[in-house]
């Protein structure tokens, strides 16, 4: 085979697109930041950036109005908080499950199982939490069923299979050698599980869950339609009575908004997209002190 | 592994059984008795709803101060963006309470009656049900020969029977049939969600005799619908309320139909008629319990 | 200290707590993924008509006929826009980058951001960009170009991992050969990974499918009575369609609401099956 001129200019030209194709991303992100910013900017000058994150009051329609936020991010938390306390337990059992004592036969059922779990649709998840969940909450728990307690519910449900996935990979890649050490002091398959394979899958467990957070605090339709949408004032706000998220914020009052109200809803969506990378840097600061160790 | 297939199994036959039992609780709980001591959910519409906007002024939990405009709404109220979202969380919650265009009652929950005034078409076309708001079609400037044509058909015997049918008050003044000269076009159209499903049917009439004319409506809001209008982003701007000053100063409307706005209740609710004072306090947080109404 | 009875039977007894509860976990995971699939589908399949698959969407067959169409339009115009791009990118990810060089580090920064990032903020970039400066209009079109940033990060990570599991020995025999490197690339180290890029690319078709808070803003809500291939007008996808048939008052916007989460799910359910059949796939080649 003959290399030509051409073949070694050729490589080079392929090369720099192969290049240019993986600027795109950084170009995407940078673009994207850049206009939430500069739409966003206008609100958080005329508002004030600490009347907008921390009063509590927000009355977009009435004259004079107000826009803070801070009963949207305090829902936020809340809602993300309860959706890990209810999916991590679940979800890291589980993928111990999968991991160590799930028969091959079962195995084929339950690990598709929660990649369909992961592929379905949010509002189907809304749709599902309206129509079942409010109403168990409602019965069996008091308040009117759209609350807290709901979104976290729901939302717990729909961060299970990231957790699943990513801990079931990390308990695996746990080196035999340190399972071995454990059963020949006497332990017990639970005893070593517990003891010596999931502290060394520590890192990517939470990894899972650093990812389950980001999952849960940015969903929206699945939020919208299960917690009631009330803007509660911060001392007020209990587990069954409802709650605005702020995705949902964003989602409810988009469509009809203009002026200084648009320009407030994009900072809060800025708002969460600062939250995402603070969590994003973390999960790299993470994985690089995983790799010094 | 033959205790591990034991295990399963029983595992599994646990989990369908649990799933059972929470499926069919909700149903078995609606027997219970009707608790007047239960607070009382308050259901509302978002804020972009022209039957917010119009429910909310007329009841005056919109309170004007001024200059200053506050809404009243209680704290805690759910807020709701579609209405069968509303009526989903009436017919699921014995205690709640809420309005919807009374064009969209179905059997699912009760509509009460409001001053002892029953909410039918003909007690709002009369005025005796007072709970009552305009759709209002509005445009801006000179308009397309289309769409005069369009609003012709809307406000002809054929379109005020299409209104008639869907429970609203024909609200026009002509009387004149419509005949089509096959028109042709685009319209687009956007705004209030209790507006589209008359706004729909006009429109597969309007087609039927014109089929070159495609529409385009979004469904987002009263406000959303009249700021399109103004902006001329849109043809025509749907408004279930009706227009503030600076609105209907700059744009044309045309009054389509008056709907009545439905206080809605659950079915297991004793109460079929509420006074509309009682109504304003429940929605401004100054009753909190079906017992403090007389 | 092991040797004592006593302790023998708690830890025994601990242990088989432990193992029963980390088998209920287990089951009830599958056991909601059942009860959410059986709700919809029970309540959704029987309600499926010909006239709501294929017919003119008008009040009472409220059909999904536009909303299918516009959704497929969606899927294959994004794919596409990324899947060249996300390969490439991959491509040079695995094949040409050096360790440590700061653009990949900072190229790998953004990859993992933009996976991040909720499908609102995307709804909101869209509507700020495609839809009001660059004037696209609430359009099929927007809705195209946002969805295409959306699923470059999973194109880009699934094929990356494609790539990077094509033995070496088949890159080394190549060049042995004497190809190219880029030879390399397209004639053999491409074809070997094509399972599992199709993998990733049946992965973001999901995502696609089920997206509904990027597309409002962006798409629209807009339904039109018959699918048009014009994608500046806006049309509603099938999420967004089921969406709003949960939120309507008309008597059977409930049960057509099921109906479309009924089809989303047997979408949904084909697609991963795919996905793992082509997964399989790559695991033979390990």
């Amino acid at each position: 085979m003959q290399r030509t001129k051409q073949t070694g200019i050729n490589e080079k030209i392929m090369q720099t697109i192969f290049f240019l194709s993986a600027l795109i991303s950084v170009a995407a992100v940078i673009a994207i930041c850049l206009f939430l910013f500069v739409k966003g900017m206008p609100a958080i000058a005329e508002i004030g950036f600490m009347d907008f994150i921390f009063n509590e009051k927000w009355t977009p329609t009435n004259t004079p109005a107000s826009y803070g936020i801070l009963s949207m991010i305090v829902g936020s938390i809340y809602v993300t908080g309860g959706a890990i306390i209810i999916g991590v337990p679940i979800g890291l059992m589980c993928a111990i499950f999968l991991a160590e004592f799930c028969p091959g036969k079962i195995y084929m059922i339950v690990k598709p199982a929660v990649n369909l779990l992961g592929g379905i649709p949010s509002i189907i998840y809304g749709f599902f939490g309206m129509e079942v969940i409010v109403p168990i909450v409602r019965e069996n728990m008091g308040g009117n069923g759209y609350s807290i307690m709901s979104a976290s519910i729901i939302l717990g449900i729909m961060i299970l299979p990231t957790i699943i996935s990513i801990s079931e990979s990390s308990v695996r890649a746990v080196p035999e050698s340190y399972a071995e050490g454990s059963y020949g002091i006497g332990a017990t398959k639970e005893e070593t599980v517990f003891r010596v394979i999931v502290p060394a899958a520590k890192s990517g467990i939470l990894t899972s869950i650093i990812l389950g957070i980001g999952r849960a605090a940015g969903e929206t339709m699945a939020v919208v339609m299960v917690a009631g949408n009330a803007v509660m004032p911060v001392d007020k706000i209990n587990l069954l009575k409802p709650i605005r998220t702020l995705t949902a914020n964003i989602v409810t009052e988009m469509s009809y908004a203009s002026g200084l109200h648009e320009s407030a809803l994009i900072s809060t969506g800025v708002v969460l997209f600062v939250f995402i990378i603070i969590l994003n840097i973390s999960l790299s600061l993470m994985k690089s002190k995983a790799q010094r160790n | 592994m033959k205790k591990n297939k034991a295990l399963s199994i029983i595992a599994l036959s646990l989990a369908l059984i649990f799933a059972g039992c929470v499926q069919s609780k909700p149903s078995g709980e609606q027997k219970a008795e009707f608790n007047l001591g239960k607070d009382i959910t308050v259901i509302a519409r978002d804020a972009a709803s022209g039957t917010r906007g119009a429910f909310h002024e007329i009841m005056g939990i919109l309170v004007k101060e001024k200059d200053a405009e506050a809404d009243k709404l209680v704290v805690g109220a759910l807020e709701f963006d579609g209405t069968d979202k509303v009526i989903t969380a009436v017919e699921g919650d014995k205690y709640g309470i809420g309005y919807i265009s009374m064009g969209s009652v179905s059997d699912r929950i009760k509509a009460v009656s409001v001053n002892g005034i029953e909410p039918d078409v003909e007690n709002v076309r009369s005025g005796n049900y007072s709970v009552s708001r305009p759709f209002i079609l509005v445009t801006k400037g000179s308009e397309s020969e289309l769409i005069k044509d369009f609003l012709k058909f809307a406000e002809s015997t054929q379109g005020q029977d299409i209104t008639d049918e869907m429970k609203f008050i024909g609200a026009s003044d002509l009387s004149e049939d419509y005949a089509s000269s096959g028109m042709s076009g685009t319209i687009k159209v956007a705004g209030s969600t209790s507006v589209t499903p008359l706004m729909e049917k006009l429109q597969e009439a309007y087609r039927d005799l014109n089929p070159d004319v495609t529409f385009e409506m979004q469904s987002n809001g009263s406000s959303q619908g009249i700021k399109a209008a103004l902006e001329g982003s849109y043809d025509i701007g749907m408004s279930s309320r009706e227009l503030k000053e600076e609105e209907a100063s700059q744009l044309n409307s045309y009054i389509l139909a008056i709907d009545g706005i439905a206080v809605i209740v659950n079915k297991e609710n004793p109460k079929s008629d509420l006074a509309s004072e009682d109504i304003t306090k429940i929605y401004t947080g100054e009753i909190t319990k079906w017992s403090e109404i007389k | 200290m092991y040797t004592n009875i006593n302790n023998l039977k708690q830890r025994k007894v601990k242990s088989i707590l432990l193992k029963s509860f980390i088998w209920f976990c287990g089951i009830l995971t599958v056991g909601i993924l059942i009860y959410i699939l059986l709700f919809i589908l029970l309540r959704g399949i029987p309600k499926i008509n010909l006239e709501f698959l294929f017919g003119e969407y008008n009040s009472e067959t409220l059909s999904a006929f536009s909303s299918i169409v516009a959704t497929i339009q969606m899927i294959l115009l994004s794919l596409t826009v990324s899947v060249p791009i996300g390969v490439f990118c991959a491509i040079y990810l695995a094949e040409y980058a050096k360790r440590g060089n700061r653009a990949v580090k900072v190229i790998r920064l953004a990859i993992d951001t933009l996976a991040g990032i909720p499908s609102i903020v995307y709804g909101l970039f869209g509507m700020i960009f495609f839809v009001n400066i660059l004037g696209f209009r609430a359009s099929v079109l927007s809705g195209i170009c946002t969805i295409s940033i959306m699923i470059l990060p999973v194109i880009i990570s699934s094929s990356e991992e494609a790539i990077k599991s094509v033995p070496d020995t088949y890159r080394e025999g190549s060049l042995g050969l004497g190809a190219t490197r880029l030879r390399t690339v397209f004639r053999i180290v491409l074809p070997t990974a094509t399972p599992g890029i199709l993998a990733g690319i049946i992965l973001a078709i999901g995502r696609i499918v089920g997206e509904t808070a990027a597309l409002i803003f962006t798409g629209g809500t807009n339904v039109l009575k018959n699918p048009t291939f014009n994608l500046l007008s806006s049309q509603r996808t099938l999420a967004i369609h089921m969406y709003m048939l949960a939120g309507e008052g008309l008597p059977h916007s409930r049960d057509m609401a099921f109906a479309t989460g009924a089809i989303l799910i047997l979408i949904v359910f084909s697609v991963n099956y795919a996905a793992t059949k082509l997964a399989g796939r790559i695991g033979r080649l390990r």
